[in-house]
């Protein structure tokens, strides 16, 4: 049996998995058990986070900028428009506390790796753009990257009050609008839908 | 109003024990018959107005389902493994139960599934069996649910569907583009699909209002009470009874029995996490198909020491998940599917078995959407998953749809909740152990069904198709067959009125009753067999044979 708290591999594993498109739409509970210890009290209705209390101001800006190139910014936002960094911070301070440690872990092997790598002479967050993009080139499939990377996602897309998702940035770059009521018709190919067409030796029962 | 309470001391007709699709029903039943009823409920109280638009909260964290930390289960596909802690069976631990998060896409049974043993023959590896009842008798019910809970749809429109005797209440909900989209490649292939019937109302109707169209069905509860879940429709009709007391925050995990063999009532804990006891004439567990078995087996006795009503060795086997498969889609215009029902438009033209595939197993398809925090997670094959290359990938989300296949999943003995030896959650109760895999038709239907999604997306104008994976089964939602109904008590647990054969006042009604799968969407049938229960075990009591 598992120790209470998974080991570092199994959360990184865990946070960082890629499913295929699609398919996790059609199996979420599978993929909502990315951590043990989960929970969100403390977030009902609260305000988002406007300072970082979890990672160091070094940790964070290593995790920014990798979160930085993982969605870039540009004519539309990018993580750090959305404050990505605020959630990954947030989430490792509070419902995934537990993790901070693992996710510390593998922050260190990332440095560590990118300081031995040909030609650093940097901080990863401090070197040329060029530099850290082949860098990550090399490191993209390690659990420690995923991990990022999903937490990433999730500062992009997540409500506001966990920290990323500034002023709505991340649903904005997706084209989804922030409200919660809609009529018909909803998207370009049910504007004009004539209605559906009984087939041939059915009868349609209606009340 | 003022809610009826009932004390502990007193001995209550009936305990209800889940308040979910099947147990806010059959308290529905008992209560409007006359009986008393306390309902218990492990989750808390929620209005709409505390139900919120937050994927994270409520995919991510367990915002109203069963949560890991605290309701840990182990994991294993094997029995010849060591169970690993992992939570694998999913549900709303809230009053309300799984009817307050699902979908809500509402189809009935096909005569087939009642006596596919005998048409279909047996099949290796499996305990395919035929259902103690037929379509024709759980017809009536069916009709109740779609106008007592509520139901949209139209009725009629598939030409494969079984006889209805009445239509839908209300019409069906607004096709959205992933339906016309649907029903364009369909139709191209011959195909009939139809508008999906929905447990959400696309009218006023029973005091409720229409859906607001807000796009987060699955995983959420409806924050404006249009989704047919049980906490907004049979409950209050159950309490205005008078009869009636929903207790949440009561987690129960112990049946209470005497040397006559007969249930007492139930050891639960209180929202203090003290320990209570609550005196019934009989109790009806409607915990859902994992939740039953496991209190079953921790409610063993000098006298039933394998567990409670365990005497075929059934309880906690067969357990079925629904194994599916399906494709994602981009298309060249934005289709918005974060707008509107889940699903609008569904097909059953592949629903019944077919020799001519070589292996058992069939289903419905649904043209289905899904949150966009969920969806970015995922990425295509080949797509980049960072830099500039996923960054286009995100801004594609409103153009993506799925085409999902919901399927059957054959009953094994060896798949199974049980209780595991050394883990127990945070209240001291032993956790469950869940062994489960699947059975090699199950994954060939599900590859099957991943191809003929493919095929309806590109016959639709997909400009990309990402098929489905299909991968060994890991958990799921529909939690069925752990505690199966038959005639015959050295093979199932119930009988086909959902007693107990080994105990004369003990019920079970939910997604443990069911004989075999279904083919991906229970829930209509779950609360069509709980109207049924209701009624019987209701005649039962009125006739002092409880």
């Amino acid at each position: 049996m598992d120790l209470p708290i998974p080991s570092r591999r199994q959360f990184l594993t865990a946070v960082g998995q890629l499913a295929s498109a699609g398919w996790i739409t059609m199996n979420w509970p599978q993929i909502a058990l990315a951590a043990e210890g989960t929970g969100h009290a403390g977030h009902d209705g609260a305000v988002a986070p406007s300072e970082l209390k979890t990672l160091t101001a070094a940790e964070a800006a290593e995790v920014d900028a990798i979160s930085n190139l993982i969605v870039p910014g540009g004519d539309t936002p990018g993580a750090r428009d959305a404050r990505a960094l605020y959630f990954i911070d947030n989430s490792l301070g509070s419902f995934w506390a537990a993790q901070l440690p693992a996710f510390r872990e593998g922050l260190t092997e990332f440095a560590a790796a990118f300081a031995a790598s040909p030609g650093a002479t940097s901080l990863f967050s401090t070197a040329p753009e060029a530099q850290q993009i082949a860098f990550l080139e090399t490191v993209d499939e390690t659990t420690f990257f995923m991990a990022v990377r999903r937490l990433t996602v999730l500062g992009m897309l997540a409500l506001p009050k966990y920290g990323g998702n500034h002023e709505y940035a991340g649903w904005k770059l997706i084209g989804v609008e922030n409200r919660h009521f809609w009529t018909a018709p909803f998207g370009f190919y049910d504007q004009n839908y004539a209605g559906f067409v009984p087939y041939p030796g059915t009868t349609i029962q209606t009340a | 109003m003022d809610r009826k309470t009932y004390p502990t001391s007193e001995t209550v007709d009936f305990i209800v024990v889940g308040s979910g699709s099947a147990g806010g029903i059959v308290a529905r039943e008992l209560a409007l018959a006359g009986n008393s009823v306390v309902i218990m409920e492990q989750g808390p109280r929620l209005d709409a107005h505390e139900f919120e638009h937050d994927e994270l909260k409520y995919r991510q964290l367990s915002g109203i389902t069963n949560n890991p930390a605290t309701n840990p289960q182990t994991f294993r596909t094997d029995a010849s493994e060591t169970a690993q802690k992992r939570n694998s069976m999913t549900y709303a631990r809230v009053v309300g139960g799984s009817s307050s998060h699902f979908n809500a896409n509402f189809w009935r049974l096909h005569e087939i599934d009642f006596m596919e043993r005998s048409v279909w023959g047996p099949v290796e590896g499996a305990d395919l069996v035929d259902w103690p009842i037929t379509y024709a008798e759980l017809e009536p019910y069916y009709t109740k649910v779609e106008w007592e809970v509520g139901v949209s749809g139209l009725a009629g429109s598939s030409p494969f569907a079984s006889f209805h005797s009445k239509p839908y209440p209300m019409p069906h909900l607004p096709i959205k583009s992933s339906g016309v989209l649907f029903e364009r490649g369909a139709r191209a292939l011959g195909l009939h699909p139809f508008p999906s019937p929905m447990a959400i109302n696309s009218v006023m109707y029973k005091g409720r209002p229409a859906c607001v169209q807000c796009g987060l069905c699955g995983g959420f509860a409806c924050e404006v009470k249009a989704k047919s879940s049980s906490v907004w429709t049979v409950i209050p009709e159950a309490e205005a009874s008078g009869n009636c007391e929903v207790r949440p925050n009561s987690y129960v995990f112990q049946i209470g029995m005497n040397d006559a063999g007969r249930a007492t009532g139930v050891h639960y804990f209180d929202g203090d996490k003290v320990e209570q006891f609550q005196n019934a004439r009989a109790v009806v567990v409607c915990a859902n198909g994992a939740e039953t078995p496991k209190l079953l087996l921790n409610s063993a006795t000098n006298s039933q020491p394998e567990g409670l009503a365990n005497s075929s060795d059934m309880v906690g086997r067969n357990l079925m998940c629904n194994k599916g498969g399906g494709a994602a889609a981009r298309f060249e215009q934005p289709l918005n599917e974060y707008k509107g029902a889940n699903v609008t438009m569904m097909l059953h033209d592949f629903y019944n078995s077919d020799p001519a595939r070589g292996f058992y197993g069939g289903g419905g398809f649904t043209a289905r959407s899904g949150g966009p925090l969920t969806w970015g997670q995922s990425v295509p094959d080949g797509t980049p998953t960072w830099g500039p290359g996923f960054k286009d990938y995100l801004e594609s989300y409103t153009h993506w749809m799925n085409c999902a296949g919901h399927g059957t999943s054959l009953a094994m003995p060896t798949n199974r909740i049980d209780i595991d030896p050394e883990l127990k959650d945070a209240w001291g109760v032993p956790s469950m152990r869940v062994t489960l895999k699947d059975h090699p038709d199950d994954l060939k239907h599900a590859q099957f069904m991943v191809d003929r999604a493919v095929e309806i997306m590109d016959a639709a104008g997909a400009v990309q198709i990402e098929p489905g994976h299909v991968g060994e089964a890991s958990g799921g939602v529909h939690l069925l067959g752990t505690c199966r109904m038959g005639d015959d008590p050295a093979t199932s647990v119930i009988d086909k009125y959902h007693r107990t054969h080994d105990v004369k006042n003990l019920f079970l009604c939910d997604g443990s009753s069911l004989p075999t799968s279904t083919r991906g969407q229970p829930t209509h049938t779950i609360e069509a067999l709980a109207f049924r229960a209701g009624e019987h075990i209701a005649r039962f009591a009125r006739l002092g044979e409880i």
